[in-house]
């Protein structure tokens, strides 16, 4: 393979002084020529010797940063269960929505099966709403010329995100361009907000997990909706968290919140790259997945929470302040977190089980707003109330709206059996008996729905009206409701194929 | 100048990197501290920073320093960082004549929050990229001059004159805390301009001051 000045690791200017590394330009035209003259041939990490070296599952080279030793596996069996629930809400996620909350909240903290983590994602953030009401948009911004005071940070930015992910290691590789027609395009969109450059991360790993356009979508709702403000000019809304963080870590951790107290830390100290990137810096990539799962279903609080949990854990015993004599030295301890306090399983629990509400953020937020406005005088960005979480996203949709088209991606021939597990609730196997012995006698016709009280997949107990299909197989055997319900079944159960081709974004 | 024994110092001093995004503190900082450079570190998010022990004389100086984001935008939060800064050095990047016509601007941003006594060094980074230069040396020297401040040229990828910058605003600020300590003991008084957090040195250690001017 060629090897090139720009291959292992640090690089050092090419011969002849060319200008490797720091001043490459996406935004020039045609005739502009990149020094990285092997960004459009083969795939990126192979080209740049990556081959070489081995990617872990999350696509980080091994050995590095975000790489990380073995792994706790979800048993094969359980994650196929979990696919199919999961198809289950997508293809029926209004419903889901309004009735079964809880239930999405529950799998959401038990995590995303990757393969639809990125669908998922879209689905929760309302990103595939925004895309359905607004076609064309994201390529209108996609093309328009950018601001020339922008596009000059954020060029400097995209080789700074994550360089050893093979998506990203390539300099003005497919990575990099996606990153900076994403972030571009979002300057376009709210030009008032321009670009910051903690959303360079967050679009980053929105683009691990789906296209170019749809991580745009997302990025707006997290930018407008999750955590309004955070990126925005004065990053007023940033320091104000700060100081909830810091008040609320009062009776999670009385002792860290001494120590921090008497070393007079400043929360901006330590909590500006966890909140701002929302921990994708900081944590384990399994870890940071999690996060993310809870955190498009839950809101901030979930933010509020991981936060609280590592405090709490890094200096919330005598032991560990031993450490931290002098301000310097507690900031340092909180830049090398423990691998255990930071492990997936162990952090989801911890973050599940700490009772700090939605409510409590609120009432803190106003505490120290008041307080803000008492000391320093009116804010200078006033943003819109930030939503928490996925419901209170969809609740907050003016009018009515397109009903979200169910798009799968898994194509199976309808008679192949779905494997089943062992462990299903038996309200559902029995279902699942009942539908096949009815598919024997009349396989097309629908069924009334009033002669049936369907159960969910989970066990829950449904009003007859509610009959969301199971899985893709059984579909065809589901009694059919209401009738923009009824063509949209119909459709899915005939063709398995992928209406969008980003959905088999795996 | 030598190396002390990370544990063993007299003294720790925090110096904060402050000038435009991409202009090369973070790799200053990872130059000095490490003795590492990347092409492709990561974009500096809130707080950053790394110690290096030396020697100056006879005296081990722990060298505290803070790195953060260039970017306009967390101007607006940085007061925290400034605090219990003796020592600063203000990086443009002299292939990139707009991170040096932005110096006033973070002379001034420097002043609003860290001790008028400050010592600050005008460092224009990336020496090695000759042929990309856009401001001329004599243009910055004069410049540091008239405002007193120090002035060297670096290259944090080859390494040209890092040492070299970190040692002449340590000893530089060696120097005024002498001074000070010199002046405090005749007249008695410890002027040490406003309380400073989280220097305090704790007992039992080696620790003996941590400096403000």
């Amino acid at each position: 393979m060629a090897k090139s000045s720009g291959e292992n690791g640090p690089r050092a200017p090419a011969a002849g002084g060319s200008l490797s590394g720091t001043r490459e330009s996406l935004a020039q035209g045609p005739d502009a020529t990149t020094t990285d003259e092997l960004s459009s041939l083969g795939s990126d990490s192979e080209v740049n010797g990556f081959a070489e070296r081995r990617i872990d599952k999350f696509g980080f080279i091994v050995g590095s940063q975000g790489a990380e030793g073995a792994l706790e596996e979800v048993p094969l069996e359980v994650l196929r269960q979990r696919e199919s629930k999961w198809l289950d809400m997508l293809n029926n996620w209004d419903k889901w929505m309004a009735k079964k909350h809880k239930k999405i909240r529950l799998r959401c903290q038990k995590g995303i099966p990757p393969s639809l983590r990125g669908r998922a994602w879209q689905y929760l953030s309302g990103g595939k709403v925004k895309l359905q009401q607004n076609p064309g948009k994201f390529e209108e911004l996609d093309l328009s010329p950018g601001d020339p005071k922008w596009l000059d940070v954020i060029e400097r930015d995209l080789h700074r995100q994550f360089p050893f992910h093979e998506m990203f290691v390539s300099r003005g590789g497919h990575g990099q361009q996606d990153l900076f027609r994403v972030l571009k395009a979002y300057t376009l969109y709210r030009p008032e907000e321009g670009y910051c450059q903690a959303q360079a991360p967050i679009a980053a790993v929105l683009l691990m997990h789906m296209p170019a356009e749809q991580a745009f979508w997302c990025l707006v709702q997290i930018c407008e909706k999750y955590l309004p403000g955070y990126y925005s000019e004065k990053l007023e809304a940033i320091q104000l968290d700060g100081e909830i963080l810091f008040s609320l870590l009062q009776k999670v951790s009385p002792v860290a919140h001494k120590h921090l107290s008497r070393q007079k830390i400043d929360p901006l100290l330590y909590m500006t790259e966890w909140f701002m990137c929302a921990f994708a810096r900081t944590l384990p990539w399994s870890s940071v997945l999690r996060v993310w799962d809870m955190f498009f279903c839950e809101g901030v609080k979930i933010i509020f929470r991981v936060g609280l949990v590592l405090l709490k854990h890094a200096l919330g015993s005598p032991e560990k302040l031993k450490a931290c004599q002098g301000q310097y030295e507690t900031i340092e301890q909180l830049r090398s977190l423990s691998p255990k306090i930071m492990q997936e399983a162990f952090l989801v629990q911890e973050v599940v089980e700490l009772p700090v509400t939605e409510r409590q953020i609120e009432r803190e937020h106003l505490i120290q707003l008041r307080r803000w406005q008492e000391t320093r005088g009116e804010l200078q960005c006033r943003s819109p109330p930030r939503l928490h979480g996925a419901k209170a996203i969809l609740e907050a949709e003016p009018g009515p709206r397109p009903t979200l088209q169910p798009s799968p991606s898994i194509r199976l021939p309808p008679d192949v059996p779905f494997p089943s597990s062992k462990a299903k609730p038996p309200k559902q196997v029995q279902n699942e008996q009942r539908k096949r012995s009815k598919a024997s006698g009349q396989p097309d016709k629908a069924l009334a729905p009033s002669q049936d009280t369907v159960v969910t997949a989970a066990g829950d107990a449904c009003p007859p009206q509610e009959v969301p299909p199971k899985d893709p197989i059984s579909q065809h055997l589901t009694p059919q409701d209401s009738a923009p319900q009824n063509l949209v079944c119909r459709r899915s159960q005939e063709s398995l194929t992928s209406q969008e081709s980003e959905d088999t974004y795996l | 100048m030598g190396n002390g024994n990370e544990d063993d110092y007299n003294f720790v001093f925090k110096v904060v990197l402050i000038g435009e995004s991409g202009v090369g503190k973070t790799n200053l900082l990872s130059r000095f501290t490490r003795n590492e450079f990347s092409h492709d570190s990561r974009t500096t998010i809130g707080v950053e920073f790394s110690t290096r022990t030396v020697m100056l004389g006879t005296a081990a100086v722990k060298a505290q320093i803070w790195d953060t984001a260039g970017l306009e935008r967390y101007r607006a939060i940085t007061s925290a960082y400034y605090r219990g800064a003796v020592g600063a050095l203000l990086v443009f990047d002299l292939t990139k004549h707009q991170t040096y016509a932005v110096v006033e601007r973070w002379l001034k941003e420097l002043y609003d929050h860290a001790e008028a006594t400050i010592v600050v060094m005008l460092v224009g980074n990336k020496s090695d990229l000759s042929q990309a230069r856009e401001v001329p040396t004599e243009e910055a020297r004069m410049f540091a001059e008239n405002n007193g401040l120090l002035f060297l040229e670096t290259s944090a990828l080859d390494s040209t004159n890092v040492e070299l910058a970190f040692e002449t605003i340590l000893k530089e600020i060696f120097a005024k805390v002498s001074k000070q300590r010199q002046n405090s003991t005749r007249t008695n008084a410890i002027a040490l301009g406003s309380a400073q957090s989280g220097q305090e040195p704790v007992s039992g250690e080696k620790r003996a001051c941590c400096i403000s001017l």
